[in-house]
């Protein structure tokens, strides 16, 4: 049975969970320094023209007449137009410029980290006090050490510099303009559905070394947890008697180990992703790849509020989503939960 | 029933997830240990191989690649202040006057006769010019384009929230009336005398829209461009931070000498030199000291530096500090700090020390002025010749994120706050992002602020008046005092320093009525002299213009004000 009840329940605790981000989000920017009017006119205008700003903005209501305004359109998802980035254009429609770029590359470092971090944990459990499972841990410790301001320049440095088999930043080279093949708004999905192969290649070469930096952190999170996951399902009786049975032992892990580990590990991908989305701010503003993130640190340095109000909000409904989405896995997994 | 139904999806999904886990893992591990794209060997096999230069695009023999710090979103230059958005209607659009490339002087644009004479100035255009949709350009284009900017009564006016501060501060605030006489034929009546207005009209924000392009077009136009320029767009792609352009065949100018160019952003300094130096991009602007010395280190490329038009101090509040208020501490101030070691250990040398408000390559500059020597022995005994032996303290308002004119503005704060604790002076460092920084200060809640400007348009009033000059009624002022309050009526905020000198303001504003060269000169030497000696600021420094360029570019002329001339590049 689909858990109906349940998933209700979780998607109306979406609501007061957003409208408290939303008041926090603007409780903050009009608490913070910097007259938007201003910041709009910029340092050339004269105090009329920043008057006459002001007025248009209607930023001389009354807070609370602002506020209801402000919970009104975030319902219709309007959070207006953009001041300074990109003028009199509606954050909507940048938001849709900017978040395939983080989400194609957040998918990516997901894929690297499930790809390389659910066989290595495996490797590690299995392979428990060899030196196979040290070195895998020393890597997996390392990988979420290691800061991505630090990883980023250095593997720039290594595979685009030294060796020059990568490109250095960007999504795709400049020689190709992908405006016209535009679907998804990824890059690597639209040139391989326009079939360009040439520059679908292109794209690839280009995400590969940031979708690595971003997906070491994950790998090494999930290998982690795949390992102890896994160290403790090899102990319950049920693989003792698979075993006792005369079942081999590749079979026994693979077939009754395997699958009962995932399940913890799914909830971490799951959380993992939201993590990627943060991630996604230094990877983007390393690699030149201009997503949400870089588009958010930006926002809050020019103080083009409704681009932050956009930004943070969407932030906010995907990881619920996300979290929702794992929840609700994690309950159809393992029914349990939704006592 | 159903309970076991269930169990086994469950398992069956499990099942999957894990077998594809370990199948596409395993793909991946022995496939190139790139993977990582839709598990199809296909894609990764062939791209971790070969073309590691195809991809650099070297060979690519006329597309120009010219990288950049930010974005502009923009291509309508009536829509932004910002010098991003200018880089790229630079190619697009004329102005009416150029300036001549890699110079502040001024030459012809889509006029090619303009002169100034008391009120008026008298312009004739170029005759088969052509705009990118075919039209032919003509006076009655500049009109439209004027008031589209200006001028709430017509009908395609851009609206409030729409047009820049530059619409009333270049153009509206100074232009009465213009009269078209045929259609090469312009003559703009002023509202007074106004010497730099010329070099008004060779600013990016005055460049000339189509008038057919403004009816069509409306405010879109700041997604859609027709100018008469060297090059066309092509397509303006915000989701990959690229505006492309392609060449012009019908151009009235030189060149261009490449068949497309493109406007690529790489907002880390470091990355960007990394991508010059990769041959990923052929020209990058807006490095700091550190890219500089990368780009400087590094075959294939080269460092290319000019002297820039602009200025970086530290103004005093006037009007809020009294100590500030008796010009031997202000210039006990400028002595006591060591703008030699700030311009070359925290700014590399990519800079050189300020003596007065004008840059050097901007006319009025005062040669036989120089900077205040680091004299921490003068500094205390001008402040106990003040009175203020035992010293005093104040707070050092500054931005946190570089820009041009302090690429570090909190290790020059700390400087000058340790600089100034030699003297007894005790600074205490108020740190804050840029835009509320810039509220805070205009509204004179600072005791001491840093700030810069970079040049509009290469005039001295354009530093002179605008950011020394009160612009108050004379009634706002006091007799014999030398400066004024933020708060009185009109007050101009671009003048951090609420200096008010008469002497001062009375040259400055008799050299914006007066339009000979060498008188104007003559009347800016003498207000340098004053702002020298009586020391508002503390002129820290003019910061220079560095871009990276690939060895295969050439006919790249650098350029403190206007540009990039894209046109005049080829690429070998």
């Amino acid at each position: 049975m689909f858990p109906k009840r349940f998933v209700l329940k979780r998607l109306l605790l979406l609501v007061p969970v957003l409208i408290g981000v939303a008041t926090l989000v603007f409780s903050i920017l009009h608490l913070s320094p910097g007259d938007p009017a201003l910041t709009i006119a910029g340092e050339r205008a004269s105090q009329e023209f920043v008057e006459r700003i002001r007025a248009d903005l209607g930023l001389n209501d009354p807070i609370w007449v602002q506020y209801i305004d402000f919970l009104g359109n975030v319902a219709r998802f309007d959070f207006g137009e953009s001041y300074v980035i990109n003028r009199n254009t509606t954050v909507r429609e940048v938001l849709s410029n900017t978040l395939p770029v983080t989400l194609e590359l957040a998918l990516y470092g997901q894929l690297f980290g499930i790809l390389f971090g659910i066989p290595l944990g495996v490797l590690s459990a299995v392979k428990q006090d060899t030196i196979t499972d040290h070195a895998t841990r020393v890597g997996a410790l390392a990988g979420i050490s290691v800061p991505i301001f630090w990883s980023g320049p250095l593997l720039i440095l290594l595979f685009a510099q030294v060796l020059g088999v990568f490109p250095t930043s960007g999504r795709i080279s400049s020689s190709f303009s992908v405006s016209a093949i535009r679907v998804t708004g990824m890059v690597t999905i639209d040139t391989l559905i326009a079939g360009e192969w040439d520059m679908f290649r292109s794209a690839v070469r280009h995400m590969l070394l940031p979708s690595l930096v971003i997906g070491i952190y994950s790998m090494a999170l999930i290998s982690r947890m795949m390992r102890s996951s896994m160290l403790e399902v090899v102990r319950q009786d049920y693989m003792r008697t698979a075993r006792a049975k005369g079942q081999g032992a590749k079979i026994t892990i693979l077939k009754h180990g395997f699958r009962n580990a995932l399940i913890p590990v799914i909830t971490i991908i799951g959380i993992q992703f939201g993590g990627l989305l943060g991630g996604a701010v230094l990877t983007e503003t390393v690699f030149a790849i201009g997503g949400i993130g870089t588009l958010l640190v930006e926002a809050i340095e020019v103080g083009d509020y409704p681009i932050v109000q956009g930004t943070v909000l969407t932030f906010a409904f995907l990881f619920t989503l996300v979290n929702l989405v794992v929840d609700i896995t994690y309950s159809y997994l393992d029914p349990r939960i939704q006592q | 029933m159903s309970s076991r139904d269930e169990s086994v999806s469950r398992r069956k999904f499990l099942g999957a997830a894990g077998g594809a886990a370990v199948t596409v893992g395993l793909a991946g591990c022995s496939g190139n240990g790139g993977g990582g794209d839709d598990g199809s060997g296909d894609g990764s096999g062939d791209d971790g191989s070969g073309d590691g230069s195809g991809d650099g695009g070297s060979d690519d023999t006329s597309l120009l690649r010219y990288g950049r710090g930010s974005h502009s979103a923009t291509l309508d230059f009536q829509n932004s202040t910002s010098g991003e958005v200018a880089k790229v209607t630079e190619q697009i659009y004329d102005t009416l006057i150029n300036f001549e490339p890699g110079a502040s002087t001024l030459t012809d644009g889509l006029a090619s006769d303009y002169s100034l004479d008391g009120e008026t100035a008298s312009l004739t255009l170029k005759e088969g010019v052509t705009f990118h949709n075919g039209e032919e350009f003509t006076a009655q284009d500049f009109v439209a384009t004027y008031r589209r900017f200006v001028d709430s009564e017509y009908e395609h006016y851009a609206g409030d929230d729409y047009v820049s501060a530059y619409g009333p501060f270049t153009l509206g605030s100074w232009i009465d009336e213009i009269q078209v006489d045929g259609d090469y034929e312009l003559t703009i009546q002023l509202t007074q005398t106004y010497a730099p207005f010329l070099r008004n009209l060779a600013m990016f924000a005055a460049a000339v829209h189509s008038e057919a392009a403004i009816e069509e077009f409306g405010t879109d136009l700041s997604e859609n461009a027709v100018g008469t320029g060297p090059f066309e767009l092509d397509t303006l792609d915000d989701s990959n931070e690229q505006i492309r352009l392609t060449a012009y065949d019908d151009y009235w100018g030189d060149g261009p000498e490449v068949d497309e160019a493109v406007f690529v952003t790489v907002g880390e300094n470091s990355t960007r030199a990394q991508s010059l130096a990769s041959g990923e991009l052929d020209i990058i602007d807006g490095i700091g000291a550190q890219s500089s010395q990368q780009v400087e280190g590094t075959d294939g490329v080269e460092l290319v530096r000019t002297e820039g038009i602009n200025i970086g101090y530290m103004a005093f509040n006037i009007a809020a500090v009294e100590e500030f208020q008796d010009r031997r501490v202000r210039q006990a101030v400028s002595y006591a700090i060591n703008t030699e070691a700030i311009v070359n250990e925290i700014y590399s040398g990519f800079a050189t020390e300020a003596s007065q408000p004008l840059p050097p390559n901007v006319m009025g500059h005062n040669d036989d002025l120089d900077p205040y020597p680091y004299d921490p022995d003068e500094a205390q005994s001008l402040l106990e010749e003040a009175g203020y032996g035992d010293g005093f303290s104040f707070e050092l308002a500054t931005f946190q994120n570089p820009r041009g004119y302090n690429p570090s503005p909190i290790q020059t704060a700390e400087t000058v706050a340790s600089n100034l604790g030699e003297v007894g002076i005790e600074v205490e460092i108020n740190q804050q992002s840029f835009a509320p920084f810039l509220e805070y200060t205009a509204q004179g809640r600072h005791d001491a602020c840093f700030l810069g400007w970079y040049t509009d348009n290469a005039d001295p009033d354009n530093f002179a008046y605008v950011l020394l000059h009160p612009q108050v009624e004379e009634s706002e002022l006091t007799e014999g005092q030398d400066w004024v309050s933020f708060d009185a009526e009109g007050y101009n905020t671009s003048n951090r320093s609420a200096w008010a000198n008469q002497e001062y303001m009375d040259l400055v504003e008799e050299g914006q009525r007066t339009t000979a060269e060498s008188d104007r000169a003559d009347l800016y030497n003498q207000a340098m002299e004053i702002a020298h000696d009586e020391a508002p600021w503390v002129y820290l420094d003019y910061a220079e213009e560095l871009r990276g360029v690939a060895d295969r570019v050439s006919g790249f002329q650098i350029a403190a004000i206007s540009g990039p001339y894209l046109n005049l590049v080829s690429l070998e």
